[in-house]
């Protein structure tokens, strides 16, 4: 019998080998990230304000608007000659479907982040190395409810026309609280504080990863039939 | 585990009680009744907007009915039971596949879906038996009309199905591609599979078939055992047929 886990991997080496194959998603992602960091760069005088205060801020902003390039081809992809479909008649639960496309998309927003953190280590001349477990860290819990969220909705939007200019609609507004809280954490550890004393932002963090996963299981299967 | 894995007993390997779809004010299926029996080839023609591709979504559990009743491999329909898929499998005009992938690489994919051995082994052989073997290593993207179906066969039967639906499958294939998916039926009739098809093409539906029926505004207007017809008077009680529902 197939388990469940399997279903999760084959769905994950599918991604992985087309992103591999194509490197549409990473080189699209990579490259809005860093004119994103770049446009800011020119945009403010950093002689004038505080890296640390400024950065952190730019960094998520760079991570979900080039994340949303990424969100918008992960479930278009799968609509091209009716892919969807086809895992659809797979005989695989409907959340095993959502769980392979939001880890894939986790891993492929880590390694974007990955590569575009020394670039905002040079643009805004901040020491990342100090502080970079914790940093890490926040990374991933931000990350996390990007991904489990915007999946979701990118898997909602698929199915309609305006699907490029739906998804950002739909996902901005309530990623608003993982977003503030990541800020602040990133802000937080990049000044040299321990992420002991921000426990509640932490929490509030991982608390909306918990509650956007629970919705995403329970309406995956509502959204992903007909 | 293996008596819960197992299809449920039943008569009918398919049966649909009164099946009714809505889109909005459009009805796509206005009440479909039929059995059919493991083993037996039903043939449904009809014009275009007739339901049949509608009918077959909601047999495959792609799609929910919006009244009536459908039973797979003895599983209702509504409840998407993966079990049900298991038993089903399903060529349309869309192939199913990811144009990035080598072929192999897409019949491995859907082994690996549907928790099968040895995909790889099994992939080649699927291939071989649609002649493709010798392009497993390109990408699907590269093909013609006619060997991406022919692929789609492939992935359609590699979990050996008992329940197969075709749609419109001979759509854009040449004549070496009809050919080749001519012969996979008539073996898939000869290892007594359940084979639901819908098709324009009066020649190759008559062929295989055991029953016949035209569809014509969600509702079979014509339901007949293969005996019954006549294949050089049946183009014109086809379109007798159509044009009286019309």
């Amino acid at each position: 019998m197939n388990s469940y886990l399997g279903q999760i991997k084959a769905i994950l080496w599918k991604d992985f080998l087309t992103e591999y194959k194509t490197r549409e998603l990473f080189s699209s992602m990579f490259v809005f990230a860093v004119l994103v960091i770049l446009i800011f760069i020119f945009s403010v005088d950093l002689s004038l304000v505080n890296s640390n205060e400024v950065g952190p801020g730019v960094l998520w902003v760079a991570v979900i608007f080039a994340g949303t390039l990424g969100l918008n081809r992960s479930f278009t992809l799968e609509k091209e000659d009716s892919g969807l479909q086809g895992l659809l008649l797979a005989p695989i639960d409907r959340s095993a479907i959502y769980f392979g496309k939001m880890l894939s998309n986790l891993v492929f927003f880590l390694i974007m982040e990955a590569f575009i953190l020394p670039v905002f280590m040079v643009f805004f001349n901040i020491d990342l190395l100090a502080n970079l477990g914790p940093l890490l860290f926040v990374l991933l819990i931000g990350t996390l409810g990007f991904s489990i969220l915007g999946t979701l909705l990118s898997s909602l939007s698929s199915n309609l026309k305006t699907r490029e200019i739906m998804l950002p609609l739909l996902l901005y507004p309530l990623m608003v609280p993982i977003a503030i809280g990541a800020v602040r954490l990133t802000s937080h550890v990049l000044g040299g504080g321990e992420l002991g004393d921000m426990m509640n932002w932490v929490g509030m963090i991982l608390c909306f990863d918990v509650i956007f996963l629970a919705v995403s299981i329970m309406t995956i299967d509502h959204i992903l039939e007909e | 585990m293996a008596q819960a894995d197992s299809p449920p007993a039943t008569e009918f390997a398919i049966e649909t009680k009164g099946l009714v779809k809505q889109f909005g004010l459009i009805e796509a299926l206005r009440g479909i009744d039929f059995e059919m029996r493991t083993g037996e080839f039903l043939t449904i023609f009809g014009p275009n907007g007739a339901g049949k591709t509608t009918l077959l979504s909601i047999l495959a559990s792609l799609a929910q009915p919006t009244a009536g009743s459908a039973r797979v491999a003895g599983y209702d329909v509504t409840d998407s039971d993966p079990r049900m898929r298991r038993q089903i499998g399903v060529i349309s005009h869309a192939s199913f596949l990811y144009a990035d992938l080598t072929a192999q690489e897409n019949l491995v994919f859907y082994a690996r879906l549907y928790g099968l051995d040895q995909p790889e082994e099994l992939a080649l052989r699927a291939l071989e038996g649609v002649e493709l073997s010798l392009r497993r290593h390109d990408k699907v993207g590269t093909f013609s009309r006619g060997m991406i179906q022919r692929v789609s066969i492939a992935r359609a039967m590699i979990h050996n199905p008992s329940i197969l639906f075709l749609d419109e499958p001979y759509t854009g294939l040449d004549q070496h591609a009809s050919l080749l998916l001519e012969s996979q039926l008539k073996k898939l009739k000869t290892e007594k599979r359940t084979v639901l098809m819908t098709t324009h093409d009066f020649g190759r539906g008559l062929e295989m078939c055991d029953r016949v029926a035209v569809q014509v505004k969600g509702r079979f207007a014509l339901h007949l055992t293969r005996e019954k017809i006549d294949p050089a008077t049946f183009e014109q009680l086809y379109i007798d047929t159509v044009e009286q529902v019309k």
